[in-house]
């Protein structure tokens, strides 16, 4: 049942006509997003009942009033550049789409952090902040993700935080419409009255607001937020000098050179333990602002798959074999002195550890590539070669060691799905991303590509990923990831009450709070946990 | 390829949305991130090439039907291919053939646009697109000592085209282009009242046999009159006779330039030599169908292959996507460039990635207020740099801008390329 014609006036009288529409052609082009095929066996999802476009948070508090009032579901999104964002569990659901609220509010430069709106993009932000030589993290996903999807809604982990942390561990506070209508502001003031810090006196929610790992809109709206930033010590992403020969494609242009104040390599070592001792020295010792294996697989971007394929077969990519033993480091200084110190102690962790610097691995061009993409962002490349692709093992709460545990058991597992030709894991190493100095574990996933269109692979997709995430499969608890890869859309795949009993029950506690502060359900909980399962609605019903 | 055969670009569509921007990698500024005109404006995202992707999809599964608003998100685009190119950043996919293939199945299907229509009954009576008729389309040059291409051999045959042949406003650009071609001793002449449109902006609308009809009238008169070089001053038509000919396999045996390819050719050859300064701070707008439109076809007939154990999905024979790289960028610049006393300073929309000025895809026709808002923002853009004036290639652009101009105070000068040699020689 979509939204009587009552409904669609009163929603109206709060936005506008010209923000809101149930039009059956616009509806259908917010229910199609890339892992759709996979979630759901379609390209297509339910449509929303209505989008709305709303502009100030006076407007979302009057639609989310009247939808516990109406009895319908809500969820907000940005970009929407993801499944579960455009995704409602019901018919009589309705999407706010933020693309009005996107304004960087305030870039506290001697405080160092940033208040920004739900539209802003971590590539706005890191060139803005870069401008008063701050820096944000940067994110797997590409230049347009929103700052508050990532540090409020998803728990994005980053490619940098060995330096910048986790977006999710970096709100400092938060304008929180509940999934009632009314106003939680997060996190401790200042004297000024501005967003400060995240603990102390006063409500630090964060977990509360993310859910265990990302409540995707489930918990309510999240209208402002402020994050924690990051010395940066060049131009701003946008005043780097970009470089492209005459007759080369736009994607062919890249970074000119790694900016002054910043130096890259990529260290390879006999063996992948030796390469992850040093790896952890470097980081321990607060040297690096990036050491990420995650990515370094990614080289040249090439124009196309053709153009890609044309250099497989010439034998022109980088071997696999060697990437598994090799680390990216990248430091930083504010001085010529600072950065030479870090570098002669990066230098002597490596030789200690019996690493040395392979030519083919650092060509000047490539590292210049590397560092835009490990910095600021890689783009959507990963979506073009097979269509899709998920990402399987250890989440935000991994460590290296258990990561360099469980590859090899991946590699195994892996193995007969390789030899079927299905699904491709081009990544032979590990991949991972230490947070915080090595001082609180890593976060790390090995991106499988399958092909959403081909049936054998969708079905070789689901099989591996089945495989990965059984609790008495080769990587029993330890496969539960932070995102679940496309296993947590709960109005499918219930994998938090598959999961509850392993880790405490967790899900009940979950559930407890999500009910609480939505109790008239009308918070789309389908990228978080539903009110009920239904064992629990067939149990209360006998 | 009709527009079925687009589902797997359908499928694949992503929505990572950025169609709606310029590539990311070259914003300068983020007030002028916005690639996509129609996205901007009309906030749905239906209205982008992503969500063009998507509605195509549902129509193919038949969960829609092509109605009011179908037509309206399909036909307030400008169909500017600014979404293409950053498509193509990081996708092997083709949003701008799949918008133009959606057009021609409303075609020709009788979904017709109503205010198009006009235009279109025009075409097919008089051969333009500026609702006048034939008889008065050589009055631009009426009082110019011309040859008659349909009269006598010339070298050159200098295509006014439609807009420069009925917009009087403008004919003295018109006019200026071809006293510049024989001041430097060009043997240059012109069709007259028997010039004809080239079709292009008919095809845009989706009626691709109108352009077809069109395309195999000028075959025929440029091999009667013996025309081997044809030079326009319109952008459009250059696009038409260059890329959309070859596209539907009507490929003219005529070397095909834009004024300002010829005008550049003339300098380097010092045949015409601008020699006045003109002191004046000026930023270039890249005309769409000159710029990334303006990119030769490639034609590519094979199909798509899967390497087991590899996955990608490749081509046999591999495709080169045009990816605008081998757009007129260059020979615009040079010729202002080589302008005494000029500063000239670029926008941040640029070449592969320019912002259209609104009048393309048959918006200035039916939506003149989406063509004159598009129009608003790329002056915004140009007053943004510290430019006095706005210097196109096109006749269209010059149209839309003029009038837009006049909106905000005539805060800076709309000038073509022709206009500034004719000053400076």
């Amino acid at each position: 049942m979509k939204l009587t014609a009552d409904e669609y006036r009163a929603l109206e009288d709060i936005v506008g006509p010209d923000y809101i529409t149930q039009d059956p052609v616009i509806m259908e082009s917010y229910n199609q997003v890339w892992g759709n095929k996979l979630a759901f066996g379609d390209k297509r999802h339910n449509p929303p009942a209505a989008v709305l476009l709303p502009g100030s948070i006076e407007e979302i508090q009057k639609i989310v009033k009247f939808c516990n009032k109406a009895g319908i579901l809500f969820k907000a999104s940005a970009r929407a550049f993801e499944y579960v964002a455009t995704y409602l569990s019901s018919e009589r659901g309705i999407l706010l789409e933020l693309k009005r609220l996107n304004r960087i509010l305030e870039i506290d430069e001697k405080n160092m952090h940033a208040v920004v709106e739900p539209y802003v993009t971590v590539y706005q932000l890191q060139d803005a902040a870069g401008r008063v030589g701050l820096y944000t993290g940067k994110p797997g996903v590409g230049y347009s993700a929103s700052v508050i999807s990532l540090a409020c809604c998803h728990q994005e982990m980053t490619i940098s935080q060995i330096y910048t942390s986790g977006y999710g561990r970096n709100v400092l506070g938060c304008e929180w419409v509940l999934p009632t209508g009314d106003i939680l502001n997060l996190g401790t003031s200042n004297r000024e009255g501005g967003w400060f810090s995240g603990d102390g006196p006063g409500f630090s929610l964060r977990g509360i607001l993310r859910g265990r790992a990302g409540a995707n809109g489930g918990n309510g709206i999240i209208t402002k937020c402020s994050v924690k930033l990051y010395p940066w010590y060049s131009d701003p992403p946008t005043m780097q000098p970009l470089e492209r020969k005459p007759g080369e494609a736009l994607s062919a242009a890249q970074l000119a050179r790694i900016p002054d104040n910043y130096k890259a390599w990529v260290f390879t070592f006999p063996t992948t333990e030796q390469m992850l001792k040093a790896s952890t020295e470097i980081g321990q010792a607060e040297l690096a602002c990036i050491v990420a294996p995650a990515y370094m697989a990614t080289g040249f971007q090439e124009e196309g798959n053709d153009e890609m394929w044309t250099k497989m077969k010439e034998g022109k990519m980088e071997d696999p074999n060697k990437i598994a033993r090799s680390v990216p480091v990248f430091i930083n200084g504010h001085s010529a002195r600072e950065l030479a110190y870090r570098e002669k102690a990066v230098m002597a962790v490596v030789k200690k550890w019996e690493g040395y610097l392979d030519p083919d691995l650092n060509n000047p061009k490539i590292m210049a590539q590397r560092f835009q993409y490990q910095m600021w962002s890689t783009g959507i490349g990963g979506l073009r070669a097979t269509g899709d692709f998920m990402v399987s093992i250890q989440g935000a709460d991994g460590s290296t060691e258990m990561q360099l545990k469980f590859r090899p058991i991946e590699v195994e597992a892996f193995k007969p799905f390789r030899e079927r030709g299905y699904i491709v894991q081009p990544n032979m190493g590990m991949s991972y991303r230490p947070m915080e100095h090595f001082s609180l574990g890593s976060s790390g996933g090995i991106a499988t590509g399958y092909d959403p269109w081909d049936p054998e692979s969708l079905a070789a997709a689901r099989e591996y990923m089945n495989l990965v995430y059984d609790p008495n499969g080769p990587f029993r608890r330890f496969g539960y990831t932070n995102r679940g890869a496309m296993m947590q859309v709960e109005a499918i795949e219930h994998i938090h009450e598959r999961w509850g009993p392993i880790y405490d029950h967790a899900d009940k506690w979950l559930q407890k709070v999500r009910n609480m502060l939505d109790p008239n359900r009308v918070a789309d909980w389908s990228g978080y946990i539903p009110p009920e399962y239904e064992s629990q609605k067939k149990k209360s019903a006998s | 390829m009709s527009w079925e055969n687009y589902e797997h670009d359908m499928q694949r569509c992503t929505r990572c949305s950025y169609c709606k921007y310029i590539p990311w990698r070259f914003i300068k500024n983020f007030d002028f991130m916005e690639g996509c005109p129609s996205a901007a404006r009309y906030n749905w995202h239906a209205y982008s090439a992503g969500g063009k992707f998507n509605i195509g999809y549902s129509l193919l599964k038949e969960k829609i039907e092509i109605n009011e608003t179908f037509l309206d998100v399909v036909y307030k685009c400008l169909m500017d291919g600014s979404c293409d190119i950053s498509c193509k950043v990081g996708q092997d996919i083709e949003p701008l053939q799949h918008m133009q293939e959606l057009r021609i199945k409303c075609v020709d299907e009788g979904y017709l646009l109503p205010q198009h229509q006009p235009f279109i009954r025009n075409l097919r009576k008089e051969d333009n697109m500026m609702l006048k008729p034939r008889s008065e389309r050589g009055d631009w040059a009426k009082d110019l000592p011309v040859k008659r291409a349909t009269e006598e051999k010339v070298e050159v045959l200098y295509h006014a085209g439609c807009r420069y042949s009925y917009d009087q406003e403008l004919w003295p650009v018109a006019r200026a282009g071809l006293t510049l071609l024989q001041q430097a001793g060009v043997d240059v002449g012109i069709m007259g009242e028997d010039e004809a449109c080239c079709g292009g902006r008919a095809y845009e609308l989706g009626y691709v046999g109108e352009m077809t009809k069109f395309a195999e009238h000028q075959a025929e008169t440029f091999r009667t009159a013996g025309i081997r070089t044809l030079v326009t001053p319109c952008a459009d038509c250059y696009a038409t006779y260059r890329v959309l000919y070859d596209k539907i396999g009507k490929k003219l045996n005529v070397e095909v330039y834009h004024i300002t390819q010829y005008l550049e050719k003339l300098i380097l050859e010092g045949k015409l030599q601008p020699k006045k300064s003109l002191p004046l701070k000026v930023t270039y707008h890249d005309p769409c169908h000159l710029g990334r439109l303006g990119e030769p076809w490639i034609h590519w007939n094979g199909k798509e292959v899967k390497v087991p154990g590899v996955l990608m999905w490749l081509h046999d024979p591999p495709k080169k996507y045009r990816r605008g790289t081998f757009g007129v960028y260059d020979a615009p610049r040079n010729v202002i460039k080589s302008i005494p006393g000029l500063n000239f300073v670029e926008m941040y929309r640029i070449r592969e990635y320019a912002w259209c000025c609104g009048a393309g895809g048959g918006v200035i026709d039916a939506y003149p207020d989406f063509a004159e808002w598009t129009a608003l923002e790329r002056l915004r853009e140009a007053l943004s740099v510290g430019a006095e004036a706005i210097v196109s290639a096109c006749p269209w652009c010059k149209r839309v801008f003029k009038d837009a101009a006049k909106k905000n105070g005539n805060q800076i000068e709309v000038l073509d390329i022709i206009e500034l040699v004719q000053q400076s020689v």
